[in-house]
Parts: structure tokens; sequence; C-alpha cells
């Protein structure tokens, strides 16, 4: 009798053990004291870009300023962020600094909003009440959820165009391909000399997104971001159209045999950085690779051992016929938002500010030419910031990043929610491979579309 | 009453080696499922302070789902063919490494080898080597084959070639059970049928096989559970694309737990995949006590 109660006792005392640990590891999160001030502290940032080493050289140029502030870069893949930083930050505990972005993509904030600190009263110390005026709107709008600013924006990305391999161009004496007919020419030409022309990892949902928005863009400006916002029809024929002819990119051969089996990255981008590849559809955060160090990293990750060579950015050849051409669409890359169960929240925001807000901040990120910053007083320097060619590059990529900042509401994923992002993959990789048509491609979206509203 | 005292003593002392485990299956892996189940029950993205219940509309949801319905058909197919490919090849591997082959072991590690690599390293390999920018590709262009791979990126293919991958990494382990099975058979059997007049298939297919019925069970029990279990290949090699030809349930879950935040469903989803294994698994077992 009295070892049937023991063993009772133990197997009710392990039952409650259990139960403690698993409520322990249940996610009921909790605010924790912080210990941290704005001067002091350890910080954990999580993120997915743009990568080691650069963010530690952030980290570098911050503590510059902050010395007592140890910042520790925790990185993730694209890929794999939402399923890390979840569980982390259910958890509460890490995490102190984290990314986020607009919309639909990795780290979204509607999603991860309810786990950051309002940031309002800490840009307004730094950049005063008039705050919105001095940094670029999407950086505020994008990241306000519920009247409160729960990202600090540290840059806006842009899409749109294409970036281009200048010395292939003039070596294989190829014309930068203005309409539809002199694209095909151009990859024909490459191909016959063993290059590809234009390359695409349409594996990847995300670009094929981007490609498919400037050809509607090319169709008819604004239906995409429209449509997207529930003000105009996904069935609208102009969107049909530019259906029509993302399949005919694929049948025509201007995208590369095989494009629907491969990554943008990092295949396609390898192809491109190894010199395969004449041409690729990459964003502003392209440019950081006209720098002539970041290029050299990049050849290498692509195992390749070629010099860094001289790459354009062009606008996206006319293929509709429409001569609406040069539309750029954006998002903020990635803000820094701040763990609400932060022990270090104090140190934390000074960091997010300091990225995010400060001119010194600021200015490092602008002159690393990965984002365009997000406080206008920011620019490139481009007296210190040296391209690979400058005689070739400088005119082209000031230019583009001047027509990047006057991009005027046109989001790239921002409007775009988490099915309409999955249904948009699905209906341009089956409208692609022939297993759907433009028409019932359409239908989807607009299915997808009213289902999630 | 003396002899009862004692076995009740002995059983309860038998209860208590046995606690650690009983609460750890209980505790964790028991309440994990309950906890699955409650989720299923929920429309939530994982981490918002609001949890919506909505019953069973999951659940019904995932029947009107085309592309739940895809991952079942993907399973079943890839299933079937690298249940029979697989352990066709670790059968006849392990035949030929019971007769007297020169250089056994290095064999034996040739075939295994694959098995033990884990499908993250391979899958970059694998990527590269089906690229139309390839390894194979540079070899059919050698031989002038005037072939494209670009089979990855053909919905009509991606999934065979998904399963070749998958025949290649596990046939070392069908191959290794057949072995050790092969091992146990009794040599005087074989013996008898060779002096019966029975060749190298007849005995391979009346003798050997039949023998190892125990073993094919067991592989095909891990197979069925296998298949519905399938992630990392899928993920890793094609992230279930293009257009959901290579969906397993595991790359759907993950694709609406974690990329579209539908916890929920995704919830739903295992609780559905965890009853499908199990019948699986009653099944294999039903047909191994049927046929005994």
């Amino acid at each position: 009798m009295k070892k049937m109660k023991r063993a009772g006792s133990a197997l009710v005392a392990s039952l409650v053990l259990v139960t403690a640990v698993l409520t322990g590891c249940g996610g009921n999160s909790k605010q924790a004291e912080d210990t941290s001030t704005e001067t002091s502290g350890e910080v954990v940032w999580w993120g997915w870009t743009p990568g080691s080493p650069t963010n530690e050289e952030y980290i570098a140029e911050f503590n510059k300023e902050y010395p007592d502030i140890k910042v520790t870069w925790k990185q993730t893949t694209i890929d794999d962020y939402d399923a890390a930083i979840k569980p982390a930050l259910a958890n509460g505990e890490g995490v102190d600094a984290f990314m986020v972005s607009a919309g639909s993509a990795n780290g979204g904030i509607q999603i991860f909003g309810g786990q950051a600190i309002d940031l309002t009263d800490a840009v307004k110390a730094e950049l005063g009440d008039d705050y919105k005026e001095k940094l670029n709107e999407a950086s505020i709008t994008t990241m306000t959820v519920d009247g409160k600013l729960k990202g600090l924006g540290v840059g806006t990305v842009y899409s749109g165009n294409l970036w281009i391999n200048q010395d292939l161009f003039d070596k294989y004496n190829v014309e930068v391909p203005t309409n539809y007919e002199e694209w095909k020419t151009a990859c024909e030409t490459f191909r016959a000399n063993g290059i590809e022309g234009f390359v695409q990892g349409a594996g990847q949902g995300a670009f094929n997104m981007d490609t498919f928005h400037a050809i509607a863009d090319n169709v008819s400006p604004g239906t995409f971001t429209k449509a997207a916002r529930g003000e105009a029809e996904w069935t609208d024929p102009s969107i049909v159209k530019a259906l029509e002819l993302w399949k005919g990119l694929f049948d025509d051969h201007i995208m590369q045999d095989g494009a629907l089996g491969i990554m943008q990255y990092p295949e396609a981008n390898n192809l491109f950085m190894s010199q395969k590849a004449a041409m690729v559809m990459m964003g502003s955060w392209y440019t950081s690779n006209t720098l002539p160090e970041t290029m050299k990293a990049a050849i290498e990750s692509a195992s390749s051992t070629e010099a860094p060579f001289t790459m354009i950015p062009v606008e996206f050849p006319d293929i509709a016929g429409t001569g609406n051409t040069g539309s750029m669409f954006g998002d903020l890359d990635y803000s820094t938002a701040v763990s609400a169960t932060s022990s270090n929240v104090k140190a934390a925001t000074t960091f997010a500010v300091w990225l995010g807000a400060s001119q010194n901040g600021q200015q490092m990120i602008a002159d690393s030419l990965n984002v365009v910053p997000s406080l206008k007083s920011a620019t490139p320097d481009w007296d210190k910031v040296k391209l690979v060619n400058p005689e070739k590059q400088n005119d082209a990529v000031k230019t583009y990043i001047e027509n990047a900042m006057e991009t005027n509401d046109n989001p790239r994923f921002a409007a775009i929610n988490a099915d309409m992002n999955q249904a948009m993959m699905d209906v341009l990789a089956g409208v692609a491979s022939g297993s759907m048509t433009p028409e019932d491609g359409a239908a989807q979206l607009a299915t997808t579309q009213a289902d999630s509203e | 009453m003396k002899k009862n005292k004692t076995m009740k003593s002995t059983k309860i002392n038998g209860f208590l080696w046995i606690l650690p485990a009983f609460v750890f299956v209980v505790g964790i892996i028991y309440y994990s499922i309950f906890y699955t189940f409650n989720l299923s029950t929920l429309d939530w993205n994982g981490l918002d302070p609001i949890q919506t219940s909505v019953g069973v509309s999951n659940y019904a949801k995932a029947f009107g789902d085309h592309i739940f319905w895809k991952a079942i058909t993907n399973t079943v197919v890839y299933f079937i063919i690298t249940f029979i490919v697989q352990n066709s090849l670790g059968f006849i591997f392990a035949a030929i490494l019971h007769t007297e082959v020169k250089l056994p072991t290095v064999h034996k590690c040739l075939v295994f080898i694959p098995t033990i690599i884990a499908p993250a390293t391979m899958a970059p390999v694998f990527r590269l080597l089906f690229s139309p920018q390839g390894m194979l590709q540079d070899i059919f262009d050698a031989l002038h084959l005037g072939i494209t791979v670009n089979w990855l990126a053909n919905p009509k293919t991606a999934l065979f070639i998904l399963m070749m991958i998958a025949i290649w990494e596990f046939t070392g382990m069908s191959f290794i059970l057949y072995y050790a099975a092969m091992s146990q058979i009794d040599k005087e059997m074989i013996e008898a049928a060779r002096l019966d007049g029975a060749g190298n298939f007849r005995t391979l297919w009346n003798i050997v096989l039949p023998n190892c019925k125990g073993t094919t069970i067991s592989l095909a029990m891990l197979g069925v559970i296998g298949a519905l279990k399938t992630f990392d290949i899928p993920y890793l090699i094609t992230t279930g694309g293009p257009n959901h030809a290579t969906e397993f349930l595991g790359t759907y879950i993950y694709r609406q737990g974690i990329r579209q935040s539908h916890l929920g469903y995704a919830a739903a989803l295992s609780v559905m995949l965890l009853i499908l294994a199990i019948c699986g698994a009653l099944l294999t077992n039903r047909a191994n006590k049927g046929d005994e």
C-alpha cells in the first residue's frame, strides 16, 4: 500500500513537472524587466538581410557611437526567417531587435507587429515632431499597425528593371533590348555564343511577381496595384494580356530553358555573377554589386574566379508595345522592430533608431548602395562611393537611384497578403508551364482575392 | 495471499521503472497531439493574442482543397513507385552480396553511403545536377544527344526526379535489412531447393523472398509512414513546385503554417496526416497478420 502510494505520488509529481515544463514552452511570453539603458545593454538582432559581414560592419559603425551596447547579429535565410523567429518571439527570449517587412513578404509586419513595441516616441526624440516629413513615406505608413509605429524602416528596395552585364553586351556587340523582338534577338545572340541571355529563377515566386508586375505596368500602368488593393478586377483584360506576355517569355525562350526548376538565389544570381548570363531581373538591392568589394564577394560566392564586371540597370523592355516604360515599384526592404518582451528594450530601441533614423546610420546605409535609405537627407556620397567601372556606371546608377526615389504609391508586396502571394506564385508557375490558361489564371487570382477578403 | 502480495509489489516496482518513459510519452507526445488537435479548431496565425474558434471548418476546408488532394495523390504515387523500385533494388543487391562477390565490404559501403548522407547536403548537388546549366546537361551536350535537362521545371517530370533521388538515398536501407534477413535463412533450405533443380531466379523468388516477408512488411510500414512524412527532399529541391507538382503533406503543412500563417489549417492537416499514418500502419500490419 505504501509502495502504491509512493508510485502514485511519483506519477503525479512527474506529470506536474512535465506540465510545468510544457507550460513554460507554451508560448505565453511575458514582459521582462528592462535591464538595459539607452547607452548600454546587450542586443540580439535577428534578420535575413543584407547578411554577414555587412551587418557586422553596421554594428561596428554603431559601436563607434555606442560602445557599451553589444549587438549580436543572428542571421537566418530569407525563406526560413518566419519559421525561426516565430517560436523565438513566442518564447519571449533571445530576441531584442528583429527585422520586419511590409505586406506578405517574410517577417510581415501584420503578423509580427503584435510582438513589437511602439517606436513613435523614440523616433520623435531623434527627429522631432515633424519626423514624418524627414522619412520616406512608406517607412511610416507600411510600418504603422493600429496607429502604432511597430518598425523603423532602414531602407527601401525597388524593382521593375533589368540588370545587364555591359561587358558581355559590348563583347558580343548586342544592343540593349527595348522591346520584345529585340529582347528575343539579344537572347538568341547570347545563346549562340554559349551564354544565357536573360536568366530568372522562376522556381522562386517573389521574383516572378516582380517580372509580372513590370509586365502588367507596361501593359497598363497602375492596374496591378489597383487589383491588389481590390480597386480593379484581376480579370481585367490588361492582366490577362500581361499573363499572355509572361507565358510568351517562356515559349519564345527569352527565359532560359528550365527556368521554373531553378531559384533566383542562388542559381540565377550565380549565373549572372559568374558571367554565364547577360541579363537578370533584380531590383535596387543589386546596386551594391556595383561596388568592387561587394561584387568580388558575390562572384566568389558564385564559385567564379572572373574579375568584377560592368553591370548596369536598364528599363524593362516595352514588350507590350505601349510605350509605358520605366515603371518601378518598391517597399521597405526591411525595418527594425523591438521585441516587447525583450529585457533590453532601451538598448534595442537605440539601435533601431540609429539604424533607421539617425544621419550617421542612414548615411552608412546610403553609401552601402544596398537599399535606398529611409531618411531623405541621406544620399550616397558619390565622392566616397567608387564603382567597378565609374565611367560607364556612375550616371546610370545615379539616375536609377533618383528614379527609384521618385516612385510614388506603387508597392512591391505591401498590398499583397499571404494568400494572394501564394496564389500569384501558383498562377504564374501554372501559366508558364502551360497547365493553366492566362484567363483561368486571372480568374484564380480574382477568386483568391475575394476569399482572402 | 503472500504470493499475491509479492506479485503486486513486483508490478509496482516494474511500473516505477517505466514511469520516466511513460511520463515522457504521455506528457510530451500525447500532449503535443492534443495541443495540435486543439489548434486545428482555431483560426490563428501563431502569434496574435486573438484565437478564433472555427470548429471543424479547417477539416472541411481540407476536403475541398485541390492542393491537399494533389499532395495525397503525390504521396500515394511516391510510395508505390519508391517502395517497389527501392525494395527490388535492395533485395537484388542483398542477394548479390550473399554470393561470392569480390570486395563485399566496399560494395556494401557504396550501396549504404547515400542513406547516411543528409538530404540537406545532397539537395544542392541534385539541383545542380538536374539544372539546364548543370553537369548532366554538359554530358548530354558533349554527347550531342539534343536533350535539354529541364525536368525539375516540368510539372510532369519533377515528381519522378524526386522519386529517383529518394530511391538513390534509401535503397541502402532496404538493402541492409534484406541482407540481414537473408543471413537468417537456413542454408539447408537453399541447398535443398538447388538439389530439387531450382535455378537462381526460382530460388530467390520461391525460397528467399518468402523468407524475407517480415522484412518486406516492415519496409512497407516504414515506407507508408516515410511517404506521408516526406518533407526534406521536395522542400529542398523543388519547394513543392512547380505549381504544387511535387507538393506533399509535409511541405503543404509547412507552407500553410509558416509561409501563410494559417496555423489552424496546418494543424488540421497535421491531424489528418497522423490519422493517415496510423491507418497505413494498421493496414500494413493487418496484411501481415492476414497472411500469417
